[in-house]
C-alpha cells in the first residue's frame, strides 16, 4: 500500500526555485534513502512531507491527509510522521524522559503513567534506559540523537523522516545511531532517510532516490544506483563521495 | 592630605536611609517595570499592527533619551499640567518607564536567541504553537533573559542615583548633604561609593549562585 504520494511538488523561497516537480510515492515499510549534492532540495523535500515547509504547487498525501488542503490539520499529520533532525534539537531544559513524554502527555493526552512506562521502554529500545534522569547537555552526540530517535517514536508515528541524522556526529559514533535506525527499519517502520551514509543506504535501502538541482535524477535499488547508476549526474556524484 | 572619617560617623543613619531609599525604589521600579516590559514585548511582537508600532516608539524613544531627561520632564513638565508628584513617585515612575523599554528588549532578545530548531522540533511532534511556547521556548528563553535582567537590576540601582536631582533623598542625595554640612567631601563620596558598590556585588553574587541553581540543566547545553 502506498502511504505517501508526492506529484509534481514545486517548492519556492522568494525567487529561488528549490523543488522543480518532485514526483514520488513510498510505500508502506518501505525505506528510501535520499542522496544528492548540497542544495539539491533534499532537506526541503524531506520538510514538506510533515508541513515544516509549505508547498508552492503540487501535492503531497500523507497516510490518506492531503497537506496542500488548508482544511488538513497538519498537527494531526506530524503526530503520523515522526522526525529526526541533523542538530537532535533536544529540549534542554527537560530531562531525557520528559524530552521523550513530553508530546504524549501533550499532544496525544495519554495518562503519566502510560506515557512513561513507554518512554522507559523506547529508552531502553535505543540503548539508554540508564540516562532517563540526564539532562541532554550532559550526552555525546550519538546519545542525544538516539533520544531524538525514541522522543518521535513516542507518538507511534506510522512514518519516520530522518534529515541527515549522523551528519553532526563524530564518525566513531556514527555507528550506535544507524543500528538503532537498522532496527527500526527491519520492524517494518515506513522511513525516508536523507543521508550521506553510503554504506547505511547500500545494505537498509529498499530504494535509493539521487536528488540535484531540485528534481529526482535517478532511482533505483541500491545495487542499481551504486553499481550501475545510468545518469551522468549521479555517476559524478557518486564518484565523488564513494 | 588628611582624611577624617570620623567626621561623618553622625550622619551614618542619614546614609544608610538614602541606601534604603535607593534600594526600595530600585526594588519597585525593577518589579514594575519588567512587568511592563513583558507587556510592551507582546505588544511589539504581537499581531496588532498599531500596538506594535506604538511599542516600538515607545522602546526606542526610551533607550535613545537620557535618563536624565526623562526625569525630568516628568518632575518639571507634568506639574504644568496640573499633575504634582512628589520626588519619590516622580523617581519610581520614572525608573519603571525607563526599565520597562529596556526589560522589553531583554525579552526579545532571550526569546529570539532560543535555537529555532527547538521550535521545529515542537511542531515535528504535533505541538501547537500555544504549547511550544509553554512548554519548549519558555525555559531556556528565561534562563537567556536571567543574566541580562539581573544585570539591569544592578544599573537601575546604580540610575537611581538620579533621584538626588529632584531632592529626593536617596544615597546619593544624602552624600551631597552629609559633604556640604562636613565638608568632607572625599570621604563621604568614598564611603557612599563603597555602599553602591557593596550592594552591586552583592547582587551581581546572589544572581550568579541563583543562576547556577534554577539552570541547572543548562550545564553543557547549547542555548
Ligand atoms: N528557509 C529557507 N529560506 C530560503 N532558502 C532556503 C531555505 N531553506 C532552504 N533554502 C534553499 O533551498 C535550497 C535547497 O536547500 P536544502 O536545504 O533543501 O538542500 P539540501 O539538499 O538539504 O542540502 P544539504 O545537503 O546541504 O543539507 C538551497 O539553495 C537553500 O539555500
Ligand atoms: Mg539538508
Amino acid at each position: 500500500m502506498t502511504v505517501i504520494f508526492v506529484e509534481n511538488l514545486n517548492k519556492k523561497f522568494g525567487p529561488n526555485h528549490v523543488l522543480k516537480g518532485v514526483d514520488c510515492h513510498i510505500r508502506e515499510r518501505e525505506v528510501v534513502c535520499v542522496i544528492g549534492p548540497s542544495g539539491s532540495g533534499k532537506s526541503t523535500f524531506l520538510r514538506c512531507m510533515n508541513g515544516l515547509e509549505s508547498i508552492t504547487s503540487g501535492s503531497i498525501v500523507i497516510n490518506k491527509h492531503r497537506l496542500d488542503d488548508s482544511k488538513t490539520n497538519i498537527n494531526l499529520v506530524r503526530q503520523e510522521a515522526g522526525m529526526v533532525f541533523q542538530h537532535f534539537n533536544l529540549f534542554p531544559h527537560l530531562k531525557v524522559i520528559d524530552n521523550v513524554m513530553l508530546a504524549p502527555l501533550k499532544v496525544a493526552k495519554v495518562n503519566k503513567d502510560e506515557a512513561r512506562a513507554k518512554a522507559e521502554m523506547l529508552l531502553a529500545k535505543v540503548g539508554l534506559a540508564e540516562k532517563m534522569e540526564a539532562f541532554p547537555g550532559s550526552l555525546s552526540g550519538g546519545q542525544m540523537q538516539r533520544v531524538a530517535i525514541a522522543r518521535a517514536l513516542a507518538m507511534d508515528p506510522k512514518i519516520m523522516l530522518f534529515d541527515e541524522p549522523t551528519s553532526a556526529l563524530d564518525p566513531e559514533i556514527v555507528g550506535e545511531v544507524l543500528t538503532v535506525m537498522k532496527d527500526l527499519a527491519n520492524e517494518g517502520m515506513t522511513m525516508v532517510v536523507v543521508t550521506h551514509e553510503m554504506g547505511f543506504a547500500r545494505e537498509v535501502a529498499d530504494r535509493v532516490l539521487f536528488m540535484d538541482q531540485g528534481l529526482i535524477v535517478e532511482e533505483g535499488s541500491p545495487d542499481e544506483i551504486f553499481s550501475s547508476p545510468r545518469n551522468a549526474r549521479t555517476q559524478g556524484f557518486l564518484s565523488k563521495v564513494l | 592630605m588628611a582624611l577624617y572619617f570620623g567626621d561623618l560617623l553622625p550622619f551614618s543613619s542619614l546614609l544608610l536611609e538614602g541606601l534604603w531609599t535607593a534600594l526600595y525604589i530600585t526594588l519597585v521600579a525593577m518589579v514594575a517595570g519588567s512587568a511592563l516590559g513583558v507587556f510592551l514585548y507582546l505588544g511589539k511582537v504581537g499581531p496588532g499592527k498599531a500596538v506594535s508600532i506604538f511599542c516600538s516608539c515607545y522602546i526606542e524613544a526610551i533607550r535613545n533619551t537620557p535618563l536624565l531627561v526623562q526625569l525630568y520632564l516628568i518632575y518639571f513638565a507634568l506639574p504644568a499640567l496640573g499633575i504634582n508628584l512628589e520626588p519619590i513617585w516622580a523617581a519610581v515612575i520614572g525608573l519603571t518607564l525607563n526599565n520597562a523599554a529596556y526589560t522589553a528588549e531583554i525579552y526579545r532578545a532571550g526569546f529570539e536567541s532560543v535555537p529555532h530548531g527547538l521550535r521545529e522540533a515542537g511542531k515535528a511532534l504535533g505541538m501547537k504553537n500555544a504549547q511550544i511556547v509553554r512548554y519548549i521556548v519558555l525555559l531556556p528563553a528565561t534562563r537567556n533573559v536571567f543574566p541580562a535582567l539581573t544585570n539591569q537590576l544592578i544599573l537601575l540601582f546604580l540610575a537611581s542615583s538620579i533621584g538626588s536631582i529632584i531632592s529626593l533623598p536617596e544615597l546619593t542625595n544624602a552624600i551631597m548633604s552629609v559633604s556640604n554640612t562636613t565638608y568632607r567631601t572625599i570621604e563621604v563620596l568614598a564611603v557612599g561609593g563603597l555602599l553602591y558598590l557593596g550592594v552591586s556585588a552583592l547582587l551581581s553574587l546572589a544572581s550568579k549562585r541563583a543562576e547556577t541553581t534554577l539552570f541547572r540543566w543548562a550545564v553543557g547545553a547549547r542555548v
